[in-house]
């Protein structure tokens, strides 16, 4: 495979995946380009850190008392699954139906939310709509268990609408309406006393209970309703259905599938007075969505083999998430085999960069793009990937280590340092003025000499130097 | 299967009590992982709590069966008396009270009435060092055997720290072991090991030598998933916390299968005497249906105890008094279920 094949799949490994090592790529590439694809959308037996070892070290990350704990076993799963696009649709969806501790107030049904989405993630955009109408905690968030026969919440009916289906200009208000009578009914067990224990943040006596969909028929509305054109006596199902039908919706999953995995879209509220970037490629997803019977999975694989996918103007251009950018850097150091009292930590770098998981700033999830870069978020996010990469004694460096040494008698030059590096965090092509100034860098301590595998102070530090540069890069920050 | 037909059982233990509440701080518990009895009846309880939150969260509460409340001792932290990450507990002969601690390799030693003594240990894989030392228990005479988790072995040490002995080591045939957690010894001086990553319970001499093994992968009678913890009565009947079926055990003397138990919390008196101040919440509470039917994904049993408050949910720790009561830590549920002989 020629170095921009190679380059073509690293790109993929960072829209599709959290980056890829040198190695994964290597290994990825005797497959070609739509094998690892394919290989990407097949999660049928994705497995990660087991659930059992997390929660045996960490019984928090299990019944969830406190509001983060849930992100913690979120993020062991990211860093160390085989199946890295599953995760990247985790974080997709949740970026779409934002869902927050801030009103939620229990962090089990927010990681059941997670679990649900990742289940349904790659499947039926209608299964998917459909479960996340009778996810407990979208019940909450948006108010739906105040939605009542006779006394509509319009809230969850709107937003379902809105920003989670269609979008502005594409539903009337009455549409609002009617959607949120045929929702009415839709809520949780043991509402009262569940809203009380949230309201108070109270886990006595025995620890946070689940929560779970509950549908109350003599709460149902079952009149006639009008909706998007069409009469009936509809329930919550036949709206998801109609959803379903509209072009509009095949447009708004294929501009947010564009947006998060090609290239960015302004946000959301402007997208219906701003077009689409690309008119065309919005149209080859949506026809994607309808061709499969609105089935995700098909729709990226059309993506991830579509030209304005592979196209070089995009690679590098989307900033990474501070999930993805913590995640990647982790996957790099390939140290995360086992729980640690120190993971705790790791994910709080990813809030002090601004991301909350599973707390969105509001119902319109993160903004993302350049907005994670800010003067304190920029240097936050430099000073952690160089920290962990720039640690000689983890898995991933001694990886890069070995390759250094296995050639011209472990004398290494400043500029074969640079590339060895570069290529190791995962192909990384940088621009050669980035280049240059790496290579001035390195050539600083001249050439360096490997003693078998290990390093001298001199050494290490030459190496360490050069990756943490290569990690404060606009190329490695960006995907 | 549903939540509503786990319980058909033969009856030899039969539910009597539930012990302790949720509290970060003082009387109550906060992902309590391991218990332990003294003579006169003080239970210990080691809360694990979770790095997220304060150090004093992280304790051990002292308190007997009735809920008479004794007072904590120890905190977070890598100091004297502190732990970052507690996991077994122990009382030696003369009542004094061991904590593992499976962040820093070490075991603390505290008097009977919480007061520090020292501690030992050191991180490593050499003969007497720790990888994640969780269960604890004490030999006939009266020296420590520690699971050493990472390195999948048990060591024995004197109560002061001294290396002895170690048996196990990595694998799943007989006599190897696969991160073990709890442990017991019975009359006999014989060790029983929860071998929790192989499903199965092992059996060992006292000297270490392979005697047999109970369970194997799967959720049927007298199968195993991640147990935890392993108590072991006068007359030979072995009480397993089978942890990843969130249920206990138990199992006759030659390992045949008696009974499991599932969990049927009631209010402790500790929960009454909150219940009674929040009124509110003790009204919403009696109006709610805590034993919804739900269909679970996969039945997987985890779920239906995060949901359904009264079963077990993270049983972590069987042991026993000398009246023959099982007494079963549950993480997850921040209590003690107690179980006494139907004879």
């Amino acid at each position: 495979m020629s170095n921009q094949d190679i380059q073509l799949l690293a790109h993929l490994m960072r829209r599709a995946g959290f980056g890829a090592t040198r190695e994964e790529l290597a290994e990825r590439s005797r497959d070609g380009y739509e094998a690892t694809v394919s290989r990407l959308l097949d999660t049928s037996n994705p497995v990660s850190m087991s659930e059992h070892l997390i929660r045996r070290f960490h019984p928090d990350e299990s019944s969830m008392l406190l509001g983060s704990s849930g992100i913690d076993a979120w993020l062991y799963r990211m860093t160390t699954t085989n199946a890295p696009l599953l995760e990247k649709m985790g974080l997709f969806w949740h970026g779409i139906f934002a869902t927050g501790y801030a009103k939620v107030i229990n962090a089990k049904p927010l990681s059941d939310q997670i679990r649900m989405f990742k289940r349904y993630a790659m499947g039926s955009f209608r299964t998917l709509l459909l479960e996340l109408s009778k996810d407990p905690a979208m019940i909450i968030w948006l108010d739906n268990q105040q939605n009542h026969k006779g006394a509509i919440n319009e809230n969850f009916g709107r937003e379902l609408l809105e920003l989670f289906s269609m979008g502005v200009g594409n539903f009337t208000e009455n549409d609002v309406k009617e959607c949120a009578r045929a929702f009415t009914g839709w809520t949780i067990g043991n509402r009262e006393y569940m809203e009380l224990r949230s309201s108070r943040d109270s886990d006595w006596p025995y620890g946070r209970i689940s929560w779970h969909f509950e549908y109350r028929p003599e709460d149902h509305d079952d009149g006639e309703k009008e909706f998007l054109g069409q009469t009936g006596n509809f329930n919550g199902e036949d709206i998801v259905d109609i959803i379903c039908r509209q072009p509009a919706t095949a447009r708004f999953i294929s501009r947010h599938l564009y947006h998060f995995f090609v290239a960015d879209e302004p946000p959301v509220p402007q997208w219906p007075y701003q077009p689409p970037r690309d008119p065309e490629a919005i149209e080859t997803l949506s026809q994607s969505y309808f061709d499969s019977n609105y089935d995700i999975r098909s729709m990226l694989r059309t993506l991830f083999n579509s030209d304005f996918f592979k196209s070089q103007s995009c690679w590098h251009e989307k900033v990474k998430s501070p999930a993805e950018l913590v995640t990647g850097v982790l996957r790099l150091t390939e140290d995360f085999e086992r729980p640690r009292y120190e993971t705790v930590a790791k994910r709080l770098r990813m809030e002090f960069m601004g991301q909350r998981l599973s707390n969105p700033p509001s119902v319109e999830g993160y903004d993302g793009g350049l907005t994670w870069i800010d003067t304190g978020a920029l240097v936050e996010r430099m000073n952690f990937a160089s920290e962990e990469l720039g640690n000689t004694m983890t898995p991933g460096s001694q990886a890069l280590i070995r390759r250094l040494a296995a050639d011209n008698g472990g004398t290494v030059t400043p500029e074969r340092l640079v590339d060895v590096c570069l290529d190791h965090l995962g192909a990384l092509s940088v621009q050669e003025e980035t280049r240059s100034r790496l290579v001035e860098y390195a050539a600083e301590g001249g050439d360096i000499q490997m003693d078998g595998h290990t390093l001298g102070e001199k050494a290490r530090q030459s190496v360490a130097g050069v990756v943490q540069l290569i990690a404060a890069t606009p190329e490695f920050q960006r995907a | 299967m549903s939540a509503s037909n786990l319980q058909e059982q033969t009856q030899f233990l039969k539910y009597s009590r539930t012990v302790g509440m949720t509290t970060m701080r003082g009387r109550g518990f906060y992902y309590p992982v391991d218990s332990a009895m003294a003579r006169d009846g003080r239970i210990y309880v080691v809360n694990r709590s979770s790095e997220r939150a304060p150090a004093d969260t992280v304790r051990v509460t002292m308190l007997n069966m009735d809920g008479e409340y004794f007072g904590v001792f120890g905190a977070g932290g890598d100091g004297d008396g502190e732990f970052l990450w507690p996991s077994g507990i122990a009382l030696d002969g003369d009542g004094r009270v061991y904590v593992s601690d499976e962040h820093l390799h070490r075991i603390t030693v505290f008097t009977a009435s919480g007061d520090f003594v020292f501690s030992w240990g050191a991180h490593g894989s050499g003969e007497g060092e720790l990888d994640s030392p969780s269960g604890l228990a004490f030999d006939l005479d009266d020296n420590i055997l520690v699971s050493d988790a990472r390195n999948h072995r048990v060591q024995r040490f004197t109560k002061n720290g001294v290396f002895l002995s170690a048996f196990g080591g990595a694998g799943s045939g007989e006599g190897e072991l696969d991160m073990p957690w709890g442990l017991t010894t019975n009359a006999d001086g014989d060790v029983f090991v929860a071998d929790w990553g192989n499903d199965r319970v092992q059996r060992f001499s006292s000297k270490g030598r392979f005697i047999s093994q109970y369970g194997g992968s799967g959720r049927g009678d007298g199968q195993f998933l991640k147990p935890a913890s392993v108590a072991v009565d006068t007359k030979g009947y072995v009480y397993v916390a089978d942890w990843g079926n969130e249920r206990v055990q138990v199992l006759d003397a030659d390992g045949r299968f008696m009974q499991q138990l599932r969990g049927e919390a009631t209010h402790s008196k500790w929960a009454e005497d909150f219940l009674g101040i929040n009124v509110e919440e003790a009204d919403a509470r009696a109006r709610a249906n805590l034993e919804p039917d739900i269909e679970f994904f996969n039945d997987d049993p985890h779920e239906q105890s995060s949901h359904i408050e009264k079963l077990f949910w993270g049983p972590s720790s069987v042991i026993l008094d000398p009246q023959g009561r099982l007494y079963v830590t549950e993480t997850h549920r921040h209590r003690l279920q107690v179980y006494q002989r139907v004879d």
